[in-house]
């Protein structure tokens, strides 16, 4: 494989001369060196839950008498829990990230949320994406660090996704790559690139074709570099079979390549369980294993190259679910639920307080932690980035890193 | 240019001017935005009937395109039914969209489509979602209050939105919510607890032989407060109350506006306000959209290109100006993986809200895919033992010389508008591009195909050509 000063040689990108986007051309000469020590150059990567993940079937406080009185049929039995300490235990689909406390790179922040929480999932979607509850959301708190990092990064896509609200005000596009195969442009006559790459040059004025014409730009250049990393890419540690450990699994070949990528972003779907959504077995824990078994596999690949250190990941959902199942053995929407974070820096265990079972709020988990408390720590902490400007105001970050 | 809009005659009939006149620019506008897109002989044809006829021609509909066979129509539905084969599903819509006799009926049958947005992921029943775009496209241009009504009570969207697990006691939220969030009223005209009692009415609504069924044992008949009104509802007073709300014409033509005019900006309330007035008396759909594809704002710069291609529309677009024979089903099939790798399967909407649009459309992979897609379509063979699509459309119009081929090219995909200095450059690689170094074994047909493909694609992967 190309080492990252040799890339760094031989893509030049000539080819785009002056149009190359500016965070591209300043990553040729601050590419971080992990070997060098005290570089900041720490990992993000943010999983999305998209459609309301149940938070009470995720980290289960088994020690209260409610629990079970709230979930008759989709109960999830103490003796088959993954405990975290003696109150709260994890799901048994989650056995792969139960066993990641043992190596202390898990911690589970509990009863997430924030004042006022909409139960609209678009809603709430943007507000979590935004780190903002104004009306009109158009930034993204990923896309605001970024204008501060002046990093690349990937929003590691499945087919049917467009990229998310969270990556908007970055100061370049990001991309949206699913499979470095599928990442290059095609032309029949290689001589029509000058063409195509002048038309991509903006001329300034705001509007969409402004837009488009970034967006081809800076496509066009991520797609050159990329072409250079090696296709075939050895995990050192096996990846189920699944969607998101796919998208994880790409993440971890853009890391090791060395691109000075710091922040990546994807998603898995289908959380919205109204209907029949299973305990101990069953749709919602599939979704869990699913989530479990990628995020264990990306970490151990990482940590097996020696990534272990410079490595956060960061779960949320817009969402939790209501606290009683519903009729149809499933649950409606509801608010507070738990977040995790993996990484070697990570402190290990349980942050903050399991909401409380006997004050629910109109049904609802009540919650403890204003997200962006952790995004906070998040930012200020492993990012390096004033969480001030980027979430537009002062909140108080949340003791989550070791 | 927000500002250049005069909302007193902005929904007034536009009649060519002057300042303002009926080019080729405007024929390609209404075909993109009220159709899916133009064939040559089309924008020629739009271009002498002027914008009033060419409008009523395509309200009214007629024939189907020389391609249309309804054997295969047939088969396409016929199999997806029997086979609960949902691609097959997807693929019959596209050939209907491409083919059949009313493509405007189809595009307001999309819009209603993203706007109930249900998809087959979870419903996986062929046979409903089929019976749903039927709903769709029989009220496609009728009465909203109607669609909203049957809406409720349709299969596919009773399985979607779990209006059949909803029992007595034990409600379930998710139609009710959506109802009111994305069907009717919009975020910030109910409250949660508005949602919760309209759950209640919705009790008891099942499916039976395939159709909606009230199975009044289950249903939950005790009083229920819904956004003021109280009484003991059923889940059709509870459509009736947000039909009566004044939030819902003003939701409905929001939406319509940023699927017609423009969705860079969103309209001022002086602009929304008339046309709410009038669509709220009778909710006549059809009505609302012939104001306002007729209207100056449709015809004013604020609405050229005001939009990002849907998936949808690009590919369909593509097709329907290159000339691309889509007449079997193996190849409408085909179409429906690429708009899924573009990000718009339909019968799959990533969510309840139907695709976002605008920007979101266009990320660096599905950019990729769209250029890559072109390039697929121009060098795709016209037909068994035909030469490429693209120069098979070269020859059928007699463009051979190289610059008349750029002009073509560039008139057809877009209009010929497009900056002077990038009109030069394609014309300079049309000179250029005779003079490379081609493969030796290449015979002369090779290279003369070669020649149009590559000007062909270049053509389309322009920046504009991502604009509806």
């Amino acid at each position: 494989m190309t080492t990252r000063r040799e890339f760094l040689k031989v893509s030049s990108l000539v080819g785009l001369g002056a149009t190359v986007p500016t965070f591209l051309a300043r990553t040729a000469f601050a590419a971080p060196d992990a070997s060098r020590p005290g570089a900041k150059d720490t990992i993000l990567v943010v999983v999305q839950l998209t459609g309301g993940n149940d938070g009470l079937n995720t980290v289960i406080p088994f020690k209260d008498e409610l629990y079970a009185k709230y979930r008759p049929t989709i109960k999830i039995p103490t003796d088959q829990l993954k405990k975290i300490n003696d109150s709260i235990g994890l799901h048994p689909s989650l056995d792969g990230l139960a066993g990641l406390l043992e190596d202390k790179a898990l911690c589970v922040v509990q009863g997430v949320g924030y004042p006022n929480p909409s139960q609209s999932h678009f809603r709430s979607m943007d507000i979590w994406q935004a780190a903002s509850t104004a009306e009109t959301l158009t930034e993204g708190w990923v896309g605001r660090a970024l204008k501060s990092m002046n990093v690349p990064a990937f929003h590691v896509a499945n087919n049917n996704e467009s990229a998310p609200l969270a990556l908007n005000g970055s100061p370049a596009r990001v991309p949206s790559i699913t499979s470095l195969a599928d990442f290059q442009l095609k032309l029949a006559d290689k001589a029509g690139k000058d063409v195509i790459e002048s038309a991509a040059k903006t001329a300034g004025k705001p509007g969409l074709l402004d837009f488009v014409q970034k967006t081809a730009l800076n496509t066009y250049a991520s797609s050159q570099k990329l072409q250079e990393i090696g296709k075939n890419y050895e995990p050192k540690s096996p990846y189920p079979g699944t969607g998101l450990a796919n998208r994880l699994k790409l993440c971890a070949q853009l890391i090791d390549a060395g691109l000075g990528a710091r922040v990546f972003y994807v998603s898995i779907d289908n959380f919205d369980t109204h209907a029949s959504q299973g305990g101990a077995q069953g749709t919602h824990a599939n979704l869990l294993a699913e989530l479990s078994g990628a995020i264990t596999a990306f970490y151990k690949d990482l940590a097996a190259r020696g990534h272990k250190d410079r490595l956060l990941v960061m779960t949320f959902s817009e969402f939790g679910r209501r606290a009683k199942e519903n009729g149809s053995k499933g649950t409606d929407h509801g608010s507070g639920a738990p977040m995790f974070l993996v990484g070697g820096k990570v402190k290990p265990g349980a942050v903050g307080d399991h909401p409380s079972l006997a004050k629910l709020v109109d049904g609802n988990l009540e919650f403890g932690t204003d997200f962006r408390q952790v995004y906070a720590a998040i930012l200020e902490t492993w990012l390096g980035v004033s969480s001030k400007d980027v979430l537009g105001g002062a909140y108080k970050p949340v003791e989550v890193f070791a | 240019m927000a500002n250049t809009i005069d909302p007193r005659t902005a929904w007034e009939p536009y009649s060519p001017s002057p300042k303002n006149p009926w080019d080729l620019r405007k024929v390609g506008h209404v075909y993109r935005r009220a159709a899916f897109g133009a064939s040559w002989a089309e924008l020629e044809t739009g271009l002498e009937r002027g914008p009033r006829r060419l409008i009523d021609q395509l309200l009214q509909g007629g024939q189907p395109s020389p391609i249309y066979d309804a054997e295969t129509e047939k088969f396409l539905t016929g199999a997806a039914r029997k086979f609960n084969v949902g691609a097959q599903a997807s693929a019959w819509w596209l050939y209907r969209m491409l083919h059949g006799p009313h493509p405007l009926k189809e595009k307001f049958t999309l819009f209603w489509h993203n706007h109930f947005a249900t998809s087959d992921a979870k419903v996986n029943n062929a046979g409903y979602m089929v019976g749903q775009y039927e709903l769709m496209h029989r009220h496609a241009l009728g009465n909203f209050g109607e669609l909203l009504q049957e809406m409720s009570k349709d299969p596919a969207m009773m399985v979607w939105l779990d209006t059949v697990q909803s029992k007595k006691g034990q409600p379930n939220e998710n139609y009710a919510r959506e109802l009111m969030e994305l069907f009717s009223l919009g975020i910030g005209n109910y409250t949660e607890k508005d949602i919760r009692e309209a759950a209640r009415a919705f009790t008891g609504w099942e499916i039976k032989n395939g159709k909606y069924f009230n199975n009044t044992g289950q249903f939950d008949a005790t009083e229920k407060t819904v956004l003021g009104k109280t009484g003991n509802w059923k889940g059709e007073d509870i459509v009736r109350i947000c039909l009566d709300q004044p939030a819902c014409s003003r939701f409905i033509v929001r939406k319509l506006y940023r699927f017609l005019i423009s969705e860079s900006d969103a309209p001022s309330a002086e602009l929304v306000d008339p046309l709410a007035k009038q669509f709220a008396n009778g909710y006549d759909f059809g009505k609302l959209v012939e104001t306002m594809l007729r209207s100056n704002l449709f015809f004013s710069e604020y609405a050229y290109r005001a939009r990002i291609k849907s998936p949808v529309d690009y590919v369909l677009g593509m097709a329907r100006a290159i000339e691309a024979h889509m007449g079997t089903q193996s190849n409408t099939v085909n179409l429906t993986t690429a708009l899924e790798n573009l990000g718009q399967n339909v019968f799959h909407p990533p969510s309840v809200k139907g695709w976002d649009g605008g920007q979101t459309w266009l990320n660096g992979q599905t950019l990729l895919f769209r250029q890559n897609f072109a390039l697929d379509m121009a060098r795709r063979p016209a037909g068994y033992k035909l030469p490429s699509t693209a120069f098979a459309l070269a020859r059928a119009h007699g463009k051979n010389d190289d610059q008349e081929l750029a002009a073509f090219f560039l008139d057809l995909f877009l209009q010929g508008d497009v900056p002077e200095e990038t009109k030069k450059r394609v014309h300079d690689y049309a000179k250029t591009a005779r003079d490379q170094k081609l493969p030796a074994y290449w015979t002369k047909q090779d290279i003369a195909e070669h020649r149009v493909i590559s000007l062909c694609h270049l053509v389309m992967t322009l920046p504009e050509y991502q604009l509806d």
